[in-house]
């Protein structure tokens, strides 16, 4: 994203989440957002395959009351 | 009064003997945070009354002829994100200020309170957590009891602080990215992050729920060991505790480093070590008699998800107030509060899914290896207000800059002790070096650290600048 796109998207996204952002505000944001975009861009050069599911895995009840 | 009390084993010895009560042992510590805090402000509350019952009941107990728990009358403090019944909340921010006391103490402080120690007050950090150096605009920075001028760390800095300024020997923070270990590093104590899933977080403020972990702070890896072994025990009830059973460390911490296989981490960690830091790795290094350099997996890459995973979690979950009072939230933190909320989801899902293969990445180190060393910050404490920090000739904003060491070893989960050490090139400050091992091996990095500390090179120093 250039930084005119990055301060576009904030604003956008933060329409989309009814969270009001001033003019500096929105600016001080794109700021942190385009720092955080050069990290994201080197996660997604990393190789994922379909079968690489996320870290995170739904518990729909835990195994130990199962168990009992 | 501003004398000092003794370290944790000897204070516990003490009061279990007789030879020192346990309001005593308070009446001492709470003198020494009246006479230091003015400077350090560490503490964010001091709850005497609640300190004076549970040493009462100490000393009723020993006057009983009942046999003492292992921290029977030692004081300690708790980061203010943990709940203390009858207290507000306040997890670094103004905001919290109007929220209703907590009802129950958290699942580790109950734990504390089984164990004898008694709880002596609240202490400063970051807002929410969001931070390496406790600059908190609405309850004022806290301050390195090595250099007043100097951020302690963070964002558990009132932890470190006060174990550095000798107010508590023990203290309970919580560490997301580095928030025990930095704070351990630029104030000079001894910390334990452990596994991911471990301990209990119920009845703490969170931050960023997969990551979130809490964990001691002490002045000797004995104390480390003590209130470590004190505070486990499964919970059902946190969804983010895995841990099955207690196992104590205590008992073995004197097997050092026999037999195990040591090495020292290179690439992303020898990068961004500043010649101080690398100076005390190579001291611990050849203390344990490690020679070999070890490539950690995609170091720099589970810093990015660590990041990006955080500011996602974290942005969402104070949603709701950015929305309507963001002029309420810190001003150094809120913009990236803000940025973390607005973050595609793509980004968040990819770090999750990235997380996985890095966690199987990692843990096939330890086939070969039980323990890794790599510095917890790249710098001694810098000066609070600091923009920037030069590391090895790159310039880094400062404040995320000093988890960069950190970050990585958290997003796996291992658990790391930070010990203290004292290089040179620093006047005089320390800077911790982080002992890591696989997850639920805190056993293999707390016998590392005991060897570090018989050998006399990692240690706790006077607080000069309160002298």
């Amino acid at each position: 994203m250039t930084d005119e796109q990055t301060l576009a998207y904030v604003q956008a996204a933060a329409a989309a989440l009814e969270l009001p952002l001033s003019p500096d505000r929105a600016q001080r944001v794109a700021t942190h957002l385009a720092r955080t975009a050069v990290l994201a861009q080197q996660l997604q050069a990393f190789p994922l395959g379909p079968e690489d599911e996320p870290a995170e895995i739904y518990k729909p009840k835990v195994l130990s009351a199962l168990d009992e | 009064m501003n004398s000092t009390l003794p370290p944790t084993t000897a204070l516990a010895r003490l009061i279990a003997s007789g030879e020192l009560s346990a309001v005593e042992a308070l009446a001492a510590c709470e003198a020494r945070i009246t006479a230091t805090d003015g400077r350090v402000n560490a503490f964010t509350g001091v709850w005497h009354a609640r300190a004076l019952a549970e040493a009462q009941a100490i000393d009723q107990r020993r006057a009983r002829g009942e046999a003492l728990p292992p921290l029977a009358g030692v004081p300690y403090a708790v980061k203010n994100l943990f709940d203390v019944a009858g207290e507000v909340t306040l997890a670094g921010a103004k905001i919290n200020t109007g929220h209703a006391p907590a009802a129950h103490d958290a699942f580790l402080v109950q734990r504390m309170q089984a164990a004898g120690a008694v709880l002596v007050g609240g202490l400063n950090m970051d807002e929410y957590a969001y931070g390496f150096t406790t600059e908190n605009t609405h309850f004022g920075p806290c301050h390195n009891p090595h250099d007043l001028a100097r951020t302690a760390g963070g964002s558990s800095g009132g932890c470190g602080a006060a174990v550095a300024a000798q107010q508590v020997p023990l203290a309970l923070g919580s560490d997301t990215n580095g928030s025990i270990r930095v704070p351990s590093s630029l104030c000079g104590v001894w910390g334990l992050k452990p596994t991911f899933g471990r301990l209990s977080r119920r009845g703490s403020y969170p931050f960023v729920h997969s990551i979130d972990h809490l964990g001691p702070f002490a002045d000797s890896v004995q104390g480390l060991a003590l209130s470590y072994d004190a505070l486990q025990s499964p919970d059902p009830l946190d969804p983010g505790c895995h841990a099955q059973r207690i196992e104590p460390t205590l008992p073995g911490l004197e097997l050092g480093v026999d037999g195990l296989r040591v090495g020292v981490l290179g690439g992303h960690f020898a990068e961004h070590a500043s010649p101080p830091a690398q100076e005390a790795l190579a001291l611990a290094a050849r203390t344990l008699g490690a020679c070999d350099e070890v490539l950690w997996p995609d170091a720099a890459l589970g810093r990015a998800a660590a990041f990006i995973v955080s500011a996602s979690e974290g942005g969402s979950l104070h949603l709701d107030d950015l929305r309507t009072r963001a002029d309420d939230f810190e001003p150094l933190s809120v913009d990236r509060f803000i940025a973390g909320a607005l973050q595609p989801a793509a980004w968040y899902v990819r770090a999750q899914r990235f997380r996985r293969v890095y966690r199987d990445r990692v843990n096939a180190l330890f086939d070969h290896w039980d323990v890794l060393l790599a510095p917890a910050t790249p710098v001694a404490a810098p000066l609070l207000g600091s923009e920037w920090l030069d590391i090895n000739g790159t310039r880094h904003p400062c404040r995320p800059a000093l988890g960069l060491l950190t970050q990585p070893v958290s997003f796996a989960g291992c658990p790391v002790v930070a010990a203290p050490l004292w290089p040179g090139g620093t006047g005089g400050l320390p800077i911790g070096v982080q002992v890591i091992a696989a997850p639920w091996r805190e056993d293999l990095a707390l016998r590392a650290a005991w060897t570090l500390q018989q050998a006399g090179v990692a240690h706790l120093n006077p607080p000069t600048a309160l002298s």
